[in-house]
């Protein structure tokens, strides 16, 4: 965890083109030890970062089973990495449990990183109103992988859900009504797919012969626009600052330990 | 601690995928059949809901066409992806979500094939 | 004398310096010495704390680099000589009292050089602001936007705020030509130009002019640039002051699509980069190639594009009853052409190669012929057959290598004028001239070749001489210890070529034996002119079209023929005329067909250029209207006519080119050539008689240098040039912009 709390430190530091800080943090920033004067740098928060970290390695400590890995990211979101298996108890405790209470899901979407093992990131967002707070569950799958439905903890997460295996082809197990919500009857693929060309398959087009809108394979007639725009700055690589940016990889991490 | 949990549980997938629903080939088989049943029994209606200008039997071709393109997939979940698709497809056909233009789209009417051989395709212009 | 004397004083100071790139193109033994030398007393410095040894007299800018670290720079150029004025490279030597300049500065040892410090990146900071001080704000309107190293270096190095309320400089534009744009009041006196053009091209056109706040860069009255190579100074200038005209408000370098390629329009095969958008060609810049063309272009190579926008060729098109050609589909012109074809065969068929066909579509054109039992294959360009003719490779190569100028102490040159035939070949010797001492002699038309050389007269009978031994020149050619002779194309084909060409090559063997050069090196070299001469012979196509004035065929093919060299009056009235090509040039208009062939940019084509080097032009743009590729042209009639040749895509194509000539699919390889023993004592058997006439190159002047192919033909931009350096720049008339 100290190793950790230090990347994350600073991640923070690092990143300078952070936005403005809102000013619900302007306290937290005065009881900051290194008060942080530049304006276009992010101050830190750290006690923001002490209770997350805390929440986070209290459910980690909860639920060991599923739980892999828990960050909190520079931006203070605490995020917890967690085993496709235990979608539906983790997410059950974070909504019953006393100190959690994250009775409210804002969003449920999918990040597709097609050169991991397990593609698909699903990420969950949740809100506790009691406590004020966010939290954010990840987990992982693959193209044929089913995940378990969260419509049973969640009734928002039905055309969430819906919405994910529509446009990234993740299907979810004892969904009570899984079916396309975005795309037109009959399409095929998945659109947030990376290997989904960003033109599409068929284009559509009305007939007038047929007397009916027909699709047929796309064929462009203008150059797809494609902008080259790293070559300028290249020129002197070395003085560019490094972009390392925090590594959310699943299930390879080790996890919060005492 | 939780490290044990990710590894056995790491472990656990990689003995057995987790299945979507079938548990092997011949169940999946079945499940393919089963909705080749439903739609082959569909075909008529079809034809007839959405007043389509061809015979039931063109239409049984074309899912017959449709089925055995895939008839080369043995991995069970991947035909129960291509079931789960195939139903929701028919589903959206019974109920009439779909149009004509949806349906027909399966009959590729107004594409002209592309030039195979060198000749036509230096006339069309494409690339040989 | 006095003014090679100044020009050569730039290459003393760099010996000076030691900076000694040219130096490892020195001849294996010396560079073995020095190699020897060196490392008995390299320097150690350290870059960053990093220690690195370097031979003394190493700059510091070089020492960084050698270890990674790159310094900002605008007036550094790695092909210029030092200038040292910008002050943008300035950095911290540790316990020097000040920052000193990077590109300048010889290190000394034990130096530690802080490229990334407070001082010096205040040091940067500090120049940035007063470069910037009278830089005007306009790069919204700026072409150079994208690609400005002053915009990238202030982003990377400059201050986020200005401090500057004073009023800023303006200068007057100057009119340097059609080709060049100046906005000078953007100039922030680098003189990078003002040494380009001195030290490269070999003009004394730029120069400054005041000092201080009042220095300008310009030409003092108002002239064109005029040189062959001008345009490298757009490429070279850091800020937007000199900018491309034909260019000007077109497009942004972001938004263009890169496609690397190879130039056609002359025969050296310059690397280029073809800049795309929207399926036209926007600009063509040079693409670094050692080897060849350094990273300077030809103001031919980069400005003769808009001609393939014009008078192009988009339909096939028929001869009508009335004599009109009229545009007709592709089935009707190529079963026209197969049936011609179909009813004549053997040597009634005949075809004819011009200077900018590709090696593919020579393939097919040969093999087509072949099929129809016809073997009358020829070029435009002539080159004489008797003695070893084309059989030895030697024979019409530049077996040197463009490089091997740099390595000759020695270069006669005959009956060629290597400044407009060939301008990267012109540049390399003179470099050579400027850092190695290079002696050059002319036989052949006096020409200003932008540099200093010994002139023996223009008459046949100096090469007697030479050949012979009699020639007072034959001692210092004696005297050479690595001697280079080269030939112009244009020279071999005259009436009496195969003479000349006896008369060279028993030059070159003299030359050889005198200065007991190991058996590696070349003497003997051709300048060819056109792109598609070496490949064609390569393949075996018959250079000259004397046969086919001869034979009266009844059907001629011609590929892109457009010299001329051939005429309607030539042929009996009944011959059928084929042209493929892709501009309405010379030959197409007798054709009886024509079909639209694709341009250099618009396909994927083999070229070899005169030193043998097999590259390739790759697709940036596809061909315009119903255009195709030549070779798949070809392949069609063939299909038509009965006898289908057995390719059906360009790397089957290239598969068969390797059958017959391997070393034209073996790309940026240079395939050598020998037995020049061998073809000097078959030229011996020639018994033909050295005409009287002077030895003159065709182009003799930079108004010759422009239009020279169908492509820069149907350039306005390259019309603009020959107008202006005929009547002067003012003549050209300005278009109304900024």
């Amino acid at each position: 965890m100290a190793a950790s709390l230090v990347r994350l430190v600073r991640g923070g530091v690092c990143r300078s083109l952070n936005l403005h800080r809102t000013a619900a943090l302007a306290p937290a920033r005065l009881e900051a030890t290194t008060a942080e004067t530049r304006p276009t740098v992010r101050p830190k928060d750290a006690v923001a970062h002490q209770q997350l970290s805390a929440f986070g390695e209290y459910v980690a400590e909860i639920l060991p089973k599923y739980v892999q890995q828990v960050q909190v990211t520079c931006y203070n979101e605490l995020e917890v990495m967690i085993h496709p298996e235990g979608i539906v108890p983790v997410l059950t405790f974070l909504r019953d449990h006393t100190n959690a209470q994250f009775r409210n899901m804002i969003d449920l979407t999918a990040v597709d990183i097609p050169s991991r093992q397990n593609r698909f990131e699903i990420v969950y967002n949740l809100l506790s109103l009691r406590f004020n707070s966010r939290i954010r569950v990840k987990t992982y799958t693959d193209e044929l992988t089913p995940v378990d439905s969260s419509v049973s903890v969640h009734h928002a997460a039905n055309w969430y859900e819906r919405e994910v295996w529509d446009m990234y082809g993740v299907f979810f197990a004892n969904h009570p009504d899984l079916r396309r919500i975005l795309t037109d009857y009959g399409f095929e693929g998945h659109p947030f797919r990376k290997d989904f060309p960003l033109s599409g398959y068929v284009e559509v087009r009305y007939d007038d012969e047929l007397k009916r809108v027909v699709a047929e394979p796309v064929e462009l007639t203008q150059e797809f626009r494609k902008y080259d725009l790293n070559s300028p700055w290249e020129s002197f690589p070395a003085h560019r600052e490094s972009k390392d940016a925090p590594k959310l990889e699943a299930g390879d991490k080790p996890p919060v330990t005492k | 601690m939780a490290t044990t949990a990710a590894t056995r549980a790491a472990g656990g997938a990689a003995k057995a995928v987790k299945p979507i629903f079938s548990r092997d080939v011949d169940e999946a088989k079945r499940r393919a059949r089963e909705l080749y049943r439903a739609w082959y029994r569909e075909v008529p209606n079809t034809v007839c809901i959405y007043q389509l200008d061809i015979t039931t039997q063109q239409g049984r071709e074309k899912l017959r066409e449709m089925f055995n393109k895939n008839k080369h997939v043995t991995d069970p979940r991947v035909v129960d992806m291509l079931v789960i698709k195939g139903k929701m497809e028919l589903q959206e056909t019974i109920n009439v979500w779909k149009q004509k233009t949806h349906i027909m789209r399966y009959f590729h009417e107004s594409e002209t094939p592309r030039p195979t051989d060198f000749l036509s395709k230096f006339y069309t212009g494409h690339d040989p | 004398a006095a003014y090679s004397v100044m020009l050569r004083l730039p290459a003393v100071s760099r010996a000076l310096v030691g900076v000694s790139q040219s130096k490892s193109c020195l001849a294996p033994s010396s560079s073995v010495r020095l190699s020897i030398r060196a490392s008995s007393n390299l320097v150690e410095v350290f870059v960053d704390g990093k220690p690195v040894m370097v031979e003394p007299g190493t700059t510091v800018l070089q020492a960084c680099e050698k270890v990674g670290a790159q310094i900002p720079r605008f007036c550094y150029h790695d092909r210029l000589s030092v200038a040292g004025n910008c002050r943008m490279c300035l950095v911290e030597i540790e316990r020097a009292p000040k920052p000193v300049a990077a590109c300048a500065m010889p290190v000394m040892k034990g130096w530690n050089i802080l490229t990334n410090s407070e001082k010096t990146r205040k040091a940067r900071e500090g120049v940035m602001e007063f470069l910037l001080s009278n830089h005007p704000l306009d790069c919204p309107i700026c072409d150079q936007g994208g690609e400005c190293d002053l915009q990238d270096q202030s982003l990377m190095f400059g201050a986020d705020r200005s401090r500057f309320t004073e009023g800023k400089r303006a200068v007057e534009d100057k009119n340097i030509g059609p080709l060049i744009k100046t906005i000078m009041t953007r100039c922030i006196q680098c003189t990078r130009c003002v040494r380009f053009a001195s030290e490269i091209a070999g003009v004394e056109d730029l120069g400054t002019t005041g000092r201080g706040n009042d220095m300008q860069i310009g030409t003092y009255v108002e002239k064109m640039f005029m040189s062959e190579l001008s345009g490298n100074v757009i490429d070279i200038c850091p800020v937007g002051a000199l900018t491309s005209k034909p260019y000007a408000f077109t497009s942004r370098p972001w938004e263009t699509r890169k496609t690397e390629s190879v130039d056609v329009l002359d025969a050296m095969g310059s690397n280029i980069v073809v800049s795309t958008r929207g399926g036209e060609v926007m600009r063509i810049l040079p693409r670094l190639n050692e080897d060849v063309n350094e990273e300077w272009i030809s103001d031919k190579t980069r400005f003769a594009y808009d001609g393939l926008k014009r008078q192009r060729l988009t339909q096939p098109m028929v001869k009508s009853a009335s004599g009109d050609l009229v545009t007709t589909s592709w089935e009707d012109a190529l079963t026209r052409v197969a049936g011609v074809l179909q009813g004549a065969h053997g040597s009634d068929v005949a075809a004819i190669a011009g200077g900018l066909a590709d090696a593919e579509a020579l393939m097919a054109l040969k093999d087509l012929l072949n099929k129809l039992n016809s073997d009358t294959l020829c070029t435009e360009e002539v080159f004489p057959m008797t003695g070893a003719g084309t059989d030895l490779r030697s024979n019409y190569l530049l077996n040197s290598r463009i490089t091997g100028i740099e390595e000759c102490d020695l270069l006669l040159l005959i009956g060629t004028n290597p400044r407009y035939e060939a301008p990267l070949f012109n540049a390399r010797i003179r470099k050579s001239w400027l850092h190695n001492e290079l002696q050059v002699a002319l036989v052949g038309h006096q020409v200003d070749l932008s540099y200093s050389y010994n002139h023996l007269g223009d008459s046949t009978q100096v090469l007697q001489d030479i050949a012979a031994g009699t020639h007072p020149y034959c001692q210092v050619l004696a005297m050479a210890k690595r001697p280079v002779v080269v030939v112009g194309s244009a020279t071999l084909q005259r009436s009496d070529g195969a003479a000349i060409m006896k008369a060279v090559s028993t030059i070159a063997q003299n030359a050889r034996t005198s200065s007991g050069v190991e058996d590696g090196w070349k003497v003997l070299n051709v300048l060819h002119r056109v792109a598609s001469q070496v490949a064609a012979l390569d393949l075996g196509y018959k250079p000259g079209v004397e046969a086919i004035r001869n034979n009266c065929p009844k059907v001629v093919f011609l590929l892109g023929a457009d010299a001329g060299c051939i005429t309607r009056q030539d042929l009996p009235k009944e011959t059928f005329i084929i042209y493929q090509g892709h501009h309405g040039d010379v030959g197409a208009p007798m054709a009886d067909v024509i079909l639209p062939g694709a341009a250099y940019t618009e396909k994927k084509a083999t070229y070899v250029n005169t030193e043998g080097r097999a590259q390739q032009t790759r697709v940036a743009v596809s061909p315009p209207g119903l255009a195709r590729e030549d070779w798949k042209i070809i392949r069609a009639i063939s299909e038509l006519a009965g006898v289908s040749l057995p390719y059906d895509s360009t790397d089957e194509v290239r598969h068969r080119l390797a059958e017959v000539a391997p070393n034209l699919v073996r790309y940026d390889d240079v395939e050598e050539a020998n037995y020049f023993r061998q073809a000097n004592e078959l030229s011996q058997t020639v018994n033909q008689a050295l005409l009287a006439d002077p030895l003159i190159p065709p182009q003799l002047s930079v108004k010759d240098f422009y239009m020279t192919d169908s492509i820069s033909r149907a350039s306005q931009t390259m019309a603009k040039c020959v107008k202006a350096v005929t009547e002067g720049a003012q003549a050209v008339e300005e278009p109304a912009i900024c």
